[in-house]
């Protein structure tokens, strides 16, 4: 990788790194070295090796989960799984200073714990049957259980609910489940490197939907010891708020009184109770690499982190079993019920931790491998200890292969306010008693009101008086729960916090393409068992796997330049000289150029978003709520709500390789992220259409989000015809069903919602083929184009029964030259897309247009203004940007759909 | 864990010790130099690792020096 440009300490090079130094004598090559070592560019790296050349990284993983011990009861729900992208880029503003950036984006869904009670309990994972079959499981976390007089759990069948008699200890998650939620990250850095020295700061953020976080990061080095030692530190801060939406469906069920005076409601009557908190976590890290030998190096640093805030997790619950003293006093029962209540994790407001790193790396000649060796210790004032050891063996295999496998165990401690569930010998709510021993009530119509009654018939009020029937009929007893000081201070079932072991291992695959292009993929496969804690282990009721993999591409800038790629100009920097750069489509244009020679290659990003929000409109005008809920859903269910907005993110990377002069071949892959929310409808009297019987509802300010992998492009790209300031070609392309279409609603109040709605759905889930004639000229600083395309999907249905519209396309644009590297462009667009065929087969939520299929497609007139640049020189010579906005002129909508917006096109590219 | 943390410590900083009398020219450092002796040769895999432990562990962020938030709540 980089170091062939900055740490090529055998061969001494000249200057334009042409030729190398015949090497006569020690002595000669000492005082060349000696030299060298005061020149820029570090022939002598850095014992830390902390200088990575110019490069950007595209990588798409999968982390999935395997299922969760629910002892026999189906869950209905899959288990987790995320899907995450990233990119990052490095680039040399100057000789010695850097600028990188990083953006990660993960969605993830699925089943989690909610909390952690007795198996024995009444609810827990309550069975759901259908014809007298178990077909799945819902979470009922207020349950009863049934105690002996040393209050160990009377088990109960998980199936049938019914009492065993005997004793069981066993401990059961209660699993509820997410929709999916995203989170983005993006990062900035700079670095400036000395001789001997180097400086770094960065920063950045992260957004989710309740949980924001800002960041930010200094750091140094030094080498002495004649770049023998290095000295590593730095130091860090990480700001973070906490909403987190109290989930409408469970609220009711969860005790939050600690958390009282943290919750607001945000969005009136029909939207969400928030909790908020926040949470500052400062870290400092100080560290030695030192060279031991010419095979070894070690590298070592401690950790000091300290956090303070709200370091709960607010989606987790404390099972408390509530047993009444009453009972539990009285000898002559046999078997005492407590009463199980959920309450939000309570944990301490500040922890301290510190870590020990230290690694140990060998180069074992005889492969010409090298062998890692870590080990980790890490202590907090939680009582969290962590033991981490891990191995790998990187092995380049020739033919530019390296395989490295890997292999890691680790183990904690559990927090010193971990358990699976609590006991409090308390009841959890009983009726108000005064100091006179009498029962306290309250008025129905005005609780400020009290009344005392000893007997439950006659009352008196706060000043003693008898007051009479009438009055004393609005009485009803007030109740008191359970009192807070008699609970730990601190509690937590979360798993993470428990005592386990984990062992893993996987390995990690890179191939060297050509001309500075890496391939790299890596997998993992992950156990966590209660039972491979060191020094102990407890009940195995939360021991899972998971496996994880990832696909990278890694774009090695430098390398293209300075090393022997074939097309390299060893004397010639500048990237752009070797191509002839004629002019571009604007960004929005799809398949609009063609690669110039045979063996060229480029890859580009592409990111579109499209914006729909706003009036809901039929045909080409808006329309009231009162036609929508007649005519938008179906004859027999009435549309109940609409949408007010939905956002489509796409991120796409584009490889493009000619293997001969007339013929490009394409790939795309496509990851797709999308937002919406809905509101309710109201009739033109201001009341909401009634919720037919067993249909999903939507509440709360949170919105609906998706997003994972979506259809794979492969096209092939031919020339029809060049002559000078002319060129035209057609593209066959073909879109692979890779996109999900059977992405599923959480289950709320109680009802499972079934499949989204379409439009949120990843892809179209069929093979499409997707063929473009295009178009483009140019004169002097003028050009000008034109492409007409479309989408015919080769399907009857996907798996989920249903097929998107197909697609035409036509438009036509000119530019002008600003500059001889910008060009600016308007463009006319018309679309054509029709319905969605047929319909879902599986239940769907059906409650707005958007989950009916004649409400899709439609005409559209667009206009586009773009630029594009390519840099011309320097450093980054050989880029290519463009943008295009594009913003409707006219719709004609089939059905009933929100209104266009617009769309945003931005693409970056570079040719090798 | 205070009793056996302190004698850890104490190696540790006689190894760093003992390393200062090491000396290896630099014409000597091919090795060191290769790829595969990287501190972390695959970044884009540890970064990736460490945030899956972290979202499922409960030892301080692996890649804390990078900074980077979010809240693993699942």
């Amino acid at each position: 990788m980089q170091q062939h440009t900055h740490k090529a300490p055998l061969q001494l090079v000249n200057k334009d790194c042409s030729q190398t130094i015949p090497v006569k004598s020690k002595n000669v090559l000492h005082a060349l070295t000696s030299a060298a070592l005061v020149l820029p560019g570090l022939l002598i790296p850095s014992p830390a090796q902390t200088a990575p050349g110019d490069r950007i990284n595209f990588q798409y993983g999968r982390y999935e989960e395997g299922a969760r011990n629910l002892y026999g009861v189906p869950s209905k729900y899959n288990p987790i799984s995320a899907d995450v992208l990233h990119g990052s880029g490095i680039f040399s503003l100057t000789d010695r200073t850097k600028f990188s950036f990083g953006y990660t984006q993960d969605t993830w869904s699925g089943a989690t714990p909610i909390t952690t009670t007795p198996l024995a309990t009444d609810g827990g994972n309550r069975p759901l049957t259908l014809n007298q079959v178990v077909v799945g499981a819902s979470p009922l976390i207020n349950s009863n259980v049934l105690l002996d007089r040393n209050l160990d759990p009377i088990g109960r069948d998980p199936l049938t609910k019914q009492s065993t008699g005997i004793v069981d200890p066993r401990s059961v998650h209660v699993m509820s489940s997410a929709s999916p939620e995203t989170r983005r990250q993006a990062s900035f850095g700079l670095s400036h490197e000395w001789n001997e020295a180097a400086i770094h700061v960065s920063g950045g953020f992260s957004r989710e939907k309740d949980y924001k976080s800002s960041f930010g990061n200094i750091g140094g080095r030094l080498d002495f010891n004649q770049k023998l030692t290095a000295v590593k530190f730095n130091g860090g801060y990480t700001s973070s708020d906490i909403g987190a939406i109290l989930d409408h469906d469970s609220l009711p069920y969860i005790t939050k009184t600690a958390y009282q005076d943290q919750i607001i409601r945000k969005g009136g009557a029909a939207g969400s109770d928030v909790l908020q908190g926040n949470r500052h976590d400062w870290v400092a890290n100080l560290g030695v690499t030192q060279i031991l030998s010419k095979n070894s190096l070690l590298d070592t640093s401690i950790g000091y982190t300290h956090s303070n805030g709200f370091m709960e997790n607010p989606y987790k619950a404390m099972s408390v079993i509530f047993i009444d003293p009453g009972d539990f006093n009285n000898q002559q029962t046999g078997f005492i019920n407590g009463q199980v209540r959920a309450l939000i994790e309570q944990r301490p407001d500040i922890r301290n931790q510190v870590a020990l790193n230290t690694k140990y790396i060998h180069h074992i000649s005889p492969f010409n491998a090298a062998l890692h060796l870590g080990y980790r210790l890490s202590i907090d004032d939680w009582g969290v200890n962590t033991h981490t050891f891990d191995a790998s063996w990187v092995q380049p295999l020739g033919n530019n292969w390296t395989l490295t496998p890997r292999i890691r165990y680790y183990s904690q401690d559990t927090a010193n306010f971990y358990s699976d569930y609590l006991f409090s010998r308390q009841a959890f709510s009983k009726p108000l008693v005064d100091a006179q021993g009498r029962q306290v009530f309250i008025d129905r119509n005005n609780p400020n009101v009290q009344y005392f009654s000893s007997d439950g018939f006659s009352f008196f009020d706060q000043n003693g008086n008898l007051v009479d029937d009438t009055i004393a009929q609005a009485a009803r007893p007030q109740f008191v729960t359970y009192d807070a000081g008699l609970l730990p201070k601190n509690f937590s079932s979360d798993h993470r916090l428990a005592g386990f072991g984990a062992l893993s291992g996987g390995f990690t695959l890179t191939k060297r393409l050509w001309k500075g292009v890496d391939l790299e993929t890596g997998f993992e496969y992950y156990t966590r068992a209660s039972s491979m804690q060191i020094g102990s282990g407890g009940s195995s009721f939360a021991d899972f796997d998971y496996y994880v993999a990832n696909a990278a591409i890694k774009l090695d800038m430098e390398r293209i330049d300075t090393l022997g790629s074939p097309l390299a100009l060893p004397h010639d920097k500048s990237h752009a000289s070797k191509h002839a750069f004629h002019k571009t489509p604007p960004a929005g244009i799809m398949f609009g150029h063609m690669l110039d020679n045979k063996g060229d290659f480029m890859v580009g990003y592409r990111f579109m978003l499209n914006k729909t929000n706003g009036q809901m409109q039929q045909g080409t005008h808006a329309v009231i709520d009162q036609t929508i809920i007649d005519q938008g859903c179906s004859d027999t269910i009435p549309c109940r709500f609409t949408p007010t907005h939905m956002n489509m993110h796409m991120h796409m990377i584009d490889i493009m390789y000619a293997p001969t002069k007339w013929l490009n071949v394409m790939l795309m892959p496509t990851f797709m992220d999308m937002n919406m929310n809905l509101r309710n409808l109201f009739k033109l009297d201001g009341t909401v259409p009634a919720t037919p019987p067993g249909s999903h509802s939507h509440s709360g300010i949170g919105g609906h989000e998706t997003g994972a992998i979506g259809d794979t492009y492969l096209s092939a790209l031919v020339k029809l015809f060049q002559i000078p300031g002319h060129r035209a070609h057609i593209n066959i392309g073909f879109s692979a069903p890779t996109g999900r279409v059977d992405i599923e609603q959480r289950r709320a109040h109680r009802i499972d919602p079934g499949l989204i709605h379409f439009g949120m759905q990843l892809g179209s889930g069929t093979w499409d083929f997707m063929p473009s004639l295009t178009y483009t000229g140019e004169k002097k600083r003028l050009s000008w184009g034109a492409q007409i395309g479309g989408t015919k999907r080769m399907e009857e249905k996907n798996k989920s029964g249903y097929r998107l519209g197909d697609l035409f396309q036509a438009s036509a644009w000119g530019g002008i030259d600003l500059a001889p590297w910008l060009t600016a462009s308007a463009r006319g667009i018309y679309t054509w897309q029709g319905a969605i065929q047929r319909d879902f087969d599986a239940p769907s939520s059906r409650i707005g247009p958007m989950d009916f299929p004649q409400n899709y497609g439609g005409q559209f007139w667009d206009i586009g203004f773009g630029l594009n640049a390519t840099i011309p020189r320097g450093r980054f010579a050989g880029n290519r940007f463009g943008f295009e906005w594009i913003q409707p002129v006219s719709n004609d909508f089939n059905g009933f759909q929100l209104d266009r917006k617009g769309s945003l096109a931005a693409t970056w590219s570079y040719q090798f | 864990m205070k009793t056996y943390l302190l004698p850890k410590l104490l190696l540790i900083a006689v190894c760093i010790g003992l390393m200062g009398c090491v000396n290896v020219s630099p014409w000597e450092r091919g090795n060191l130099a290769k790829p595969s002796m990287e501190i972390d040769p695959n970044p884009l895999q540890s970064e990736f690792q460490s945030h899956n432990y972290s979202s499922r562990e409960a030892a301080p962020s692996h890649k804390s020096s990078s900074g980077g938030g979010g809240c693993g709540c699942y």
